[in-house]
Order: structure tokens, then C-alpha cells, then sequence
């Protein structure tokens, strides 16, 4: 009994020194200066797909009551805890003059030909335990530089429907991670699990003509080809709005939708 | 009837024991993890975020605190494989023993695939019944190294009890099976209502969650049953060995049910829904107790009556 019980306490020795080794990882950091794009970028060498002079603008109006914002308490970390003493702010809809914010803009149909893709980055940044831009938006295999702000860990993960699922950790400040998604979704919702209040979204499209809608919920689409086009609008919490849209060369049309709450 | 002692260090009893409730506590922490919504908050295996110790922050704190209490279940484990070949004579044990360390090795490994996968169900689902496994091989272990199984006689089966207790046990388990296929597939709200399921006693099964789902209360009613006969024939034996075990199994039902329409009804708050998972574990525990004790200490009464003939006879088998 003697022999055994001995055998018994090397055995929690070994594990114990086997579990004390170990290490870390260094930050690491790919060097780059993407910026927050929240519109496409028109390029004029598309092959097959055409670009042209006309563009529309307009604005996203909402009628309605408006849920009042909340103040999400990041206790889960301290360091968030510690950049947010009132709480992080939360909005359902973020309405200003009676403009909608954060709306998704694109051409839904009317196009033809393909559109090469740009390869200026589009950053999600994740800074105050939050993401910047809420609503990132992107062509077909531009690159996605995903950077972490804060002196805190997070992961990154979005759960797609048609492109591949992700999830990466960035446990140190200033790490950058660099994704491509090659296929055309719309509201990928990207979150932490490390902090479940941070919630972004990510649109993909096969072509540059898309945007998301300022605080007081105007936009603008530029260097679309004259043609007869389909535009819908994409708020998550409200319904979608499709309208007809028709331009020549040349025209600055004029395009409004409203929602009512 | 006496049985032939068998010698066993009763302090390798009392690390069995000790596995049992650190396994217990594991299955609750794991529970955790996925109330928490917490299962992809380390992206990576086995270190986190390339650490033996990351920051234990938000959902961290619940993953990564699953890890060490599975490695601290691992080290027990292993002890108690180790020391179980040193000092067990019974071939039978020392299997089980080493049965025990494949399957939290391989335990550990499903809980890294689910990880680097992104919880696909299959994997998700095996790893929470892998768990129940062994922790059931933890509790055949924890009563085979205990005086009882040592020093106690058989008496006959005169009321089926061995069969109940069997029946609870695997009636038991399946239900487990069903509940990991619940959870990890994202039915746990499928039917919004209790005790009814959109207002019905009958749900049109439109969806497969609400089949996973409805399958499960049924289930329930099955466990339900099973535990009563288990209780009615220990009653009918008068044998407190058994009506303990089984009135206690009863109780654990009943608060396994209502903590079921507390995790429907509260929109899977995290400690009901939760709890759940580690009540169904301590049923399972105490049913698979229940049928390994019945199978030691009571022979079907055509065994016995052979054995009692042998002996006229007098032959000392």
C-alpha cells in the first residue's frame, strides 16, 4: 500500500510539472493603415461590369418612437469596465433630424458584368471594448484588417450564412488579423465571446455600389452606369425597403426612403 | 451469503470519491460554458490565446475555467489509473480504471475539436454524452473500491429491482443523449411554452427543433415513470438500501422537471438552464448506482435457488 500510494503522489508531481511549463505568445503586428470604409469604392477599371457618371443621394427618414438608449455595464472586464464608468452605450436605432443612421444602402439589382475587386483594406476596428465601424461594408475579397485597440483580449467571430466561419484571438493591443470573404452576403453578424455586448456587421458585394447612411441618415452612390437598378435599404431592426431607380449619364438623382417605427 | 472479500486501500475509495464530485462540478462548469454562451471565447486549443493563463476576463472566465477544472478531473484521473494498477487485484477494475483515463483523454480531445471546429453539433453533442460516461465509469469505480462492495451479502432479487434500476438507468441516459442533442442544436426554445407546447398538449412538428424538443419531455415522462417503478419495487423489497437511492433519484427528477420549465419559461437563464445539466448528471449518477449496487447485492431468485439447491446438495458452490 505503501508502494502504491507513493506511485500515486509521483504521478501529481509529474502532471503538476508538466502543466507549470509553458509560455506565451509576443504580440504580434502586420503593418498597414486600412481606413474605416463605409462606402464602395468605384473603380474604373471594372472588367465586364461597367461604371459610369450618374449617382443618386438622398436621405433614410424615420417616423416613429424611438427606444431610448441603454447603458450595457461591462463589469465582465474591468479594463472595458474602466473605459466605460456609465456603461457602454446601446442604441436599437439612432435617429437625428429625423434621419435613420446606420442603413444599408446598395444596389440590389440592375447591374451586369463583374466588378474587379479593390484591394484598399477595410478596417473593423475594436477599441474601447466596442466595434468601429458598427457597420463595416466591403467588395468580394478586399481585404478586412481586423485590429485590436485595447489593452484587453478579444476574439473575433462571425457567423456567416455563405462565406467560411471564423474565429481568431487577438490577446495583446496593436495585433492586426487580415481576412478576405469571396462571396457576396449581406448583415454577417460578427461578435466576442469574450464580451457579448460588442455586435458589428459585415456586408460583402460583388460590385462598389453600396454605402451606409450617415447620423442624420443621408447618403450618396456614386459612378453607377445610366441604366434601370433596384436599390434596397437594410436596417436591422426595421423591415427592408426596395425602390426602382432609373439614371442617365451624368444625373444626380435624387432617392429618399422612410421607415416608420 | 457472504461474498469473498476483496482488499482494497480505502484511501484509493476515497480519491474515487473525490474524482466523483470534482467530475460533478466539472459537468456544471461545462454547463456553463455553453449557458454562457461562452464556448468560443478561447478561439484556440489546447493553450489560450496562446497562454497557460490568459486574462480571466468575460467569457474567458468560464471557458478557459472549464480547461483547468478538466485538467484537475485529467490529473485525478490519471492518479487514479496509476494507483488503481498498483494495488487492484480485480482485472475487471484495473479495465475500468484505465477505461476511465481513455475517456477523459479522449473527452479532452472532443472539447478541442468543438473549439477548432466552432461547436459543430456532433461533436458538441458526443462531448457532453462522453462526459455522462464517465462520470458513470467514475461512479462504478468510486462503489467497487467501497466496503459495501467488499464485506456485503447477496440476498434474492424478489421484486425485480435489478431490472428496474437497470431500466431507470438506461431510460435515463437516452434522455441525457436527447437533452445534448437539444441543447447543441438550438432547441432549448424551440417550444416558447410549459407545460404546454404552443398552447397543445400535440405540437405540430413543423421544425426539427420542436420534434428534438417535444422528444425530450416525453422523455421526461419516461424518466419519470422508470424512477417511480424503481422506488415502488424497492418499497415492495423494504430494503433501505435501495428505497434511499431511489427516493432521492425521485427528488432529483421532480427538480429536474421543474427546472426544465424554468429554463423554457426564463428564456434559458443561465443558472436554471445550467442546473439542469447537472441535475441530470446526479440522476444519472444516482440511478447508475442504484443498478450497480442491485446488480452486486441481489441475485435473481432462479440463481439463487440453484445456489441454495447446491448447497443442499452440498456442493460449496
Amino acid at each position: 500500500m505503501i508502494r502504491s500510494n507513493f506511485l500515486a503522489l509521483l504521478a501529481i508531481g509529474l502532471l503538476g510539472a508538466g502543466v507549470a511549463c509553458g509560455g506565451g505568445e509576443a504580440p504580434k503586428s502586420e503593418a498597414s493603415a486600412p481606413a474605416a470604409a463605409t462606402t464602395g469604392a468605384v473603380s474604373t477599371a471594372a472588367s465586364g461590369g461597367s461604371t459610369g457618371t450618374a449617382s443618386f443621394s438622398g436621405k433614410v427618414a424615420y417616423e416613429g418612437s424611438v427606444p431610448p438608449v441603454e447603458r450595457v455595464k461591462l463589469n465582465a472586464d474591468p479594463k472595458c469596465a474602466a473605459m466605460h464608468k456609465e456603461g457602454l452605450e446601446r442604441w436599437q436605432l439612432r435617429v437625428k433630424d429625423g434621419g435613420l443612421a446606420d442603413v444599408l444602402v446598395y444596389v440590389k439589382s440592375g447591374l451586369h458584368g463583374t466588378y474587379p475587386s479593390s484591394t484598399d483594406p477595410v478596417l473593423l476596428d475594436q477599441k474601447g471594448c466596442d466595434y468601429w465601424p458598427h457597420m463595416v461594408v466591403k467588395m468580394v475579397g478586399q481585404p478586412l484588417v481586423i485590429r485590436n485597440s485595447d489593452d484587453t483580449l478579444h476574439n473575433i467571430h462571425p457567423r456567416p450564412q455563405v462565406n467560411p466561419e471564423f474565429n481568431i484571438g487577438q490577446p495583446h493591443q496593436g495585433m492586426e488579423s487580415k481576412k478576405t470573404m469571396d462571396k457576396p452576403e449581406i448583415m454577417i453578424p460578427v461578435g466576442c465571446d469574450v464580451h457579448p455586448w460588442m455586435r458589428a456587421f459585415i456586408s460583402v458585394f460583388d460590385h462598389p455600389f453600396f454605402t451606409v447612411t450617415k447620423e442624420d441618415g443621408s447618403f450618396e452612390i456614386k459612378g453607377l452606369p445610366a441604366g434601370e437598378y433596384e436599390v434596397e435599404a437594410y436596417h436591422g431592426k426595421l423591415k427592408t425597403q426596395d425602390l426602382k431607380l432609373t439614371v442617365k449619364d451624368g444625373e444626380a438623382a435624387k432617392l429618399n426612403f422612410s421607415f416608420k417605427g | 451469503m457472504s461474498m469473498q472479500p476483496v482488499a482494497v486501500n480505502p484511501w484509493r475509495h476515497r480519491w474515487s470519491l473525490l474524482t466523483l464530485c470534482a467530475t460533478l462540478a466539472l459537468i456544471f462548469i461545462g454547463g456553463l460554458v455553453t449557458s454562457t454562451g461562452s464556448g468560443l471565447a478561447v478561439p484556440d486549443w489546447p493553450l489560450s490565446y496562446g497562454m497557460l493563463m490568459p486574462p480571466m476576463v468575460g467569457g474567458v472566465f468560464y471557458e478557459h475555467g472549464h480547461r483547468m477544472a478538466a485538467a484537475t478531473v485529467g490529473l485525478l484521473t490519471l492518479v487514479l489509473a496509476i494507483w488503481t494498477t498498483a494495488d487492484e487485484r480485480r482485472k475487471g477494475v484495473r479495465g475500468l480504471a484505465w477505461a476511465a483515463l481513455g475517456a477523459v483523454v479522449a473527452q479532452g480531445l472532443l472539447g478541442g475539436l468543438t473549439v477548432l471546429y466552432l461547436l459543430p453539433p456532433v461533436v458538441s453533442v458526443l462531448h457532453a454524452c462522453l462526459a455522462q460516461t464517465f462520470f458513470c465509469l467514475i461512479v462504478a469505480l468510486a462503489y467497487s473500491t467501497s466496503r459495501e462492495w467488499r464485506t456485503a451479502g447477496v440476498t434474492t432479487d424478489e421484486v425485480g429491482l435489478r431490472g428496474a434500476a437497470l431500466l431507470a438507468a438506461v431510460v435515463v441516459y437516452l434522455q441525457l443523449i436527447l437533452g445534448a442533442v437539444l441543447r447543441h442544436t438550438g432547441a432549448g426554445l424551440a417550444i416558447p411554452d410549459f407545460p404546454l407546447a404552443f398552447g397543445r398538449l400535440w405540437p405540430a412538428f413543423d421544425r426539427p427543433g420542436v420534434a428534438v424538443h417535444f422528444a425530450h419531455r416525453l422523455g421526461a415522462l419516461m424518466v419519470l415513470g422508470a424512477v417511480s417503478w424503481l422506488l415502488g419495487r424497492s418499497w415492495r423489497a423494504a430494503d433501505p438500501r435501495f428505497q434511499r437511492p431511489a427516493g432521492l433519484a425521485l427528488v432529483l427528477v421532480i427538480t429536474q422537471i421543474g427546472l426544465g420549465a424554468s429554463t423554457v419559461l426564463s428564456g434559458k437563464a443561465v443558472l436554471p438552464t445550467t442546473a439542469h445539466v447537472a441535475v441530470g448528471a446526479a440522476l444519472l449518477g444516482t440511478v447508475s448506482f442504484t443498478a450497480l449496487r442491485a446488480f452486486r447485492l441481489l441475485q435473481p431468485p432462479r440463481e439463487a435457488r440453484a445456489v441454495r439447491l447446491a448447497a443442499a446438495l452440498g456442493d460449496p458452490a
